[in-house]
């Protein structure tokens, strides 16, 4: 079975660009992904330190992909994408 | 050798503001002033004198100014109560260097507490009294404490809890609080100055009926301990080729460390060589979770954390369970905290376009350092990398 893995950036831009609502984010997509998600929150991606890069906090990270403006329809999108390239 | 200093106080039932004031002062030599003042009556009154007899007298101790000379002005310059036509705070003041030289001075409070190796000690003191009020005496004494000694001073609130009532006639007394005290620190040897004077006001409330404070009831205690020493980093050094220096410093450290930043955990994991692990299903609240390092007591997120744990700290707000309230946690139980603050500075902090307004790293630990040193006399140095 094919898994994906989920980092989801806990750091302070990406917390007050959204990242607030990340908790409930990651409960759904444990609900909707069971088994082929791997989540891990990290400190932080030191994707925002990238110049012009934190308009688009909050990030996340799939199997290496850098997604901004992180939400649970983007990263639904991506991990169905990746699930399904199988 | 280091002075932890607490205070607990509560005020007289149904009073809108404290009667008693404790205020204390760490100085750079290394010497603690502290003054416990009792105003007369309850409420406003009350604790505009208390609140005046215990900044002047402060304020006279850390330029030295002779006792008698400095309780002459103070007693001559609080406002004259319009029902009893006098003026009046009893005071306690106490001024210890770095080498454990002690020198009290009291006036109307009950007598200070000087425990050692779990035994009640009788200091000798000296008498002096006012030229111009000469029914009022100052008792001065000076002693060493060494490691391990514990001093309490208490207002009157505390040895007179429950005075009339039947168990209690003359009121808790002094001797019966030497007696809780031996008790409590013989079944808590390293109990903390703030937690000790919690314990002996909270007994001394049991005395009152219903539990109702019928006097503001203060306890100050002071402990000669080996300081709890603690390293907080925070923020990414300035050059980036130093990273692996702090980080071991961080590493080195002798005490309880803390990183407070996702770049600084993320910096001195990659030098250390150890995974920060934050839990996927951690209570967020409305803070980033705390994350977890080998070898490193608590990692928070920065600047959020720090703000509230701030405001925490400002408000007396100490059981809150989110990272911030863990973060005070362990500032609290600390006695010197040192606080590594990288200089480096996050430009997407300071976008306009951020729904908040995130304030400048060294502002927030400037703040901390001020309200850790003055609303909880803890020893705090910062430096910058």
């Amino acid at each position: 079975m094919k898994k994906v893995k989920l980092q989801v950036c806990n750091g302070t831009t990406c917390f007050v660009m959204g990242g607030a609502d990340m908790q409930n984010m990651v409960d759904q997509l444990m609900v909707k992904f069971k088994d082929c998600l791997e989540i891990e929150r990290v400190r932080c991606l030191n994707a925002c330190s990238l110049s012009d890069n934190f308009a688009k906090a909050p990030y996340a990270n799939i199997d290496g992909q850098l997604v901004g403006n992180a939400n649970f329809q983007t990263i639904t999108k991506i991990i169905e994408e990746k699930l399904s390239n199988d | 050798m280091f002075i932890d200093v607490g205070c607990y106080q509560l005020k007289k039932y149904n009073q809108n503001a404290f009667g008693d004031d404790f205020v204390s002062k760490r100085e750079k030599s290394g010497k603690i002033l502290a003054v416990l003042s009792d105003g007369l009556g309850s409420g406003i009154k009350a604790n505009i004198l208390s609140t005046m007899t215990s900044t002047m007298l402060l304020k006279f101790m850390q330029r030295d100014v002779p006792i008698r000379e400095a309780a002459e002005i103070m007693m001559n310059s609080l406002p004259i109560c319009q029902v009893r036509k006098i003026s009046y705070a009893t005071f306690s003041g106490v001024d210890v260097d770095a080498e454990g030289q002690v020198r009290v001075v009291e006036e109307g409070n009950p007598s200070f507490v000087w425990i050692k190796d779990n035994q009640l000690q009788e200091p000798e003191f000296s008498q002096i009294s006012s030229p111009s009020f000469p029914d009022r005496h100052l008792n001065i004494y000076e002693f060493k404490a060494l490691l391990g000694d514990r001093l309490i001073f208490c207002s009157d609130g505390v040895t007179q809890a429950g005075m009339g009532e039947k168990d209690y006639p003359l009121g808790w007394t002094r001797e019966n609080m030497i007696e809780f005290v031996l008790k409590t620190v013989q079944n808590e040897p390293s109990i903390a100055s703030a937690d000790l004077a919690k314990k002996i006001v909270e007994r001394a409330l049991k005395c009152e009926k219903n539990e109702q404070a019928q006097d503001d009831i203060s306890c100050a205690v002071m402990f000669f301990r080996q300081p709890r020493k603690a390293l907080v980093f925070t923020g990414p050094p300035y050059e980036k080729q130093k990273d692996a220096e702090y980080s071991r410093q961080l590493a080195m450290f002798n005490g309880k460390k803390a990183i407070c930043g996702g770049t600084t955990a993320n910096l001195v994991s990659r030098e250390l060589k150890k995974t920060v692990i934050t839990e996927a299903n951690a209570n967020m609240g409305t803070l980033p979770p705390v994350s977890y390092m080998e070898g490193i007591d608590l990692v928070t997120e920065g600047i959020l954390t720090l703000t509230r744990a701030l405001e925490y700290l400002e408000q007396g707000r100490l059981k809150v369970s989110d990272a911030a309230g863990v973060l005070v946690d362990f500032l609290l139980s600390s006695d010197q905290i040192e606080f590594m603050v990288g200089a480096m500075l996050n430009q997407a902090h300071y976008d306009p376009a951020l729904p908040i307004e995130i304030e400048i790293r060294r502002n927030i630990i400037k703040k901390m350092q001020k309200v850790l040193e003055n609303k909880y006399y803890k020893s705090v140095t910062i430096h910058y990398v």
